[in-house]
């Protein structure tokens, strides 16, 4: 392993810093995403609520990237690890099953009890991470503990939480909303796998995404198609929910935003790290579900919140034990056995991995992709009806604020120090 | 030598990386249908 090339300790540092910000924005947009699912309540189908997510997802995964980068440049990451692309597409199918199972939970269990509980993910994310990809690996002592300590005291967090939402389920099947909930963040917590694959082979985020994205879409239709019994049953609902298409788009639209900056964080951070600190979409969905819904106003806030600081605590304890230079030597180990297991070629994966990305080529192509997603986003909003949930909207307002404020923070971290590479 | 389409399935269907997410996906979906 004598011809990995040491990265500058400054380097170093720099991808470091901009992955655990991108953590803490993907973290306030992936929360924000999952307000607009609260829809369930007004009896639409769990199975469509998820489908219009996905085609919101669908959308702003082709145009985001042609917007950012172009998609010209997705044809180099195809030619270097064309096998990516399969990876890319089963990370998708196991988001769409969760996303589905999610709302289940959230019907059963109430959005703020809920998010905790597939936020679960972080510790498979660190098994992951540890066991398939050499992260944690010559991270010393203290690192250690601060990373399974944290874990440990965001799962005493979720215990809390569990227990709370016995006592305060919505009125739905509280085991049902548990299982729901915990499968979704074995399926999330597994589907950092094909993401670390993908970085540590040399592939973009945008173009990772881009072909997650139709894993997401085929599976998503498939469980549309079974579960609300077939083509006709599917448009018919659909139709009938038209008024609420837009706010689901958007809430697809949002939880790319999100994921994007999940990616980078995936990418610089390594899972083991990344997961935890974008699991704090768990404190963004708590203000989300009490304060703009009046989720738990009848008691349980408490525990709640106890619950939601403990694990904040141990994504932060997590988030400040970044990997030193020797760890980042594993991680190039890690990236040099997948060179040599696909044929891909070392020098373009230690490039990539270090932060380097050709310039952004945009086309005619990537034009009519923005064009095509806007125009339906504009035709969804034109036939929108505002629902009829108490909604807190001066607190809408102040968190939607944050958020924007998180995405100019991140976006203009990471093109100071990748160019969105 | 470069590597094939087919060497790349190979290495695909041999590591295993990949069957950890295809098993987690099969008993994800195994639950949802139990729940739906």
């Amino acid at each position: 392993m004598d011809r990995l090339n040491e990265l500058d300790p400054a380097r170093l540092r720099n991808l470091q810093r901009v992955g655990t910000l991108c953590g803490f924005a993907a973290g306030a947009w992936l929360g924000a995403a999952e307000a607009p699912t609260k829809l369930v309540t007004l009896g639409v189908s769990p199975v469509l609520i998820s489908f219009m997510m996905v085609l919101g997802v669908f959308l702003a995964r082709w145009s985001l990237p042609a917007l950012v980068r172009g998609t010209a440049t997705l044809k180099d990451d195809v030619r270097q690890a064309p096998h990516l692309l399969v990876w890319a597409a089963l990370g998708g199918c196991l988001w769409a099953v969760a996303n589905t199972l999610t709302i289940f939970a959230i019907k059963d269990i109430g959005l703020a009890v809920a998010f905790p509980l597939w936020n679960s993910n972080s510790l498979l994310g660190i098994l992951w991470g540890t066991l398939l990809f050499n992260e944690l690996r010559d991270a010393g002592r203290s690192r250690w503990i601060a990373v399974l300590g944290g874990a440990l005291v965001m799962f005493a967090g979720a215990t809390v939480l569990a227990v709370t939402s016995a006592a305060h389920a919505p009125g739905g099947n509280a085991v049902r909303g548990v299982v729901a909930a915990l499968t979704a963040g074995a399926l999330w917590g597994t589907m950092y796998i094909p993401y670390r694959k993908a970085y540590l082979t040399g592939m973009h985020p945008l173009s990772f995404i881009a072909f997650f994205t139709i894993g997401e879409l085929v599976m998503m239709t498939v469980l549309a198609l079974v579960f609300l019994g077939g083509p006709a049953e599917v448009w018919r609902e659909l139709a009938a929910s038209r008024g609420v298409l837009f706010w689901l788009l958007v809430a697809g639209f949002v939880w790319v935003v999100g994921d994007l900056f999940q990616q980078y964080a995936a990418k610089y951070v390594g899972i083991s790290r990344g997961i935890p600190l974008s699991n704090t979409n768990q404190l963004w969905g708590l203000l989300w579900g009490m304060f703009v819904f009046g989720e738990l106003a009848s008691g349980g806030r408490g525990a709640v919140i106890a619950g939601s600081l403990l694990m904040a605590a141990g994504a932060g304890a997590i988030a400040f034990a970044s990997a030193p230079a020797r760890e980042y030597r594993r991680w190039q180990e890690a990236g040099a056995r997948e060179s040599a297991r696909y044929g891909v070629d070392p020098a373009y994966v230690a490039a990539r991995m270090a932060g380097g990305a050709p310039a952004a080529r945009h086309t005619l192509l990537d034009w009519l992709l923005v064009l095509a997603a806007t125009a339906v986003f504009v035709g969804s909003a034109m036939i929108a009806a505002v629902p009829a949930l108490q909604i807190g909207w001066g607190w809408a307002a102040a968190l939607t604020l944050a958020i924007f404020g998180m995405l100019v923070a991140g976006g203009v971290a990471l093109w100071r120090t990748t160019r969105f590479g | 030598m470069d590597p094939t389409p087919r060497s790349r399935w190979r290495a695909t269907l041999g590591d295993i990386h990949f069957w950890i997410p295809v098993a987690v996906l099969v008993i994800g979906l195994i639950v949802l249908w139990w729940i739906a």
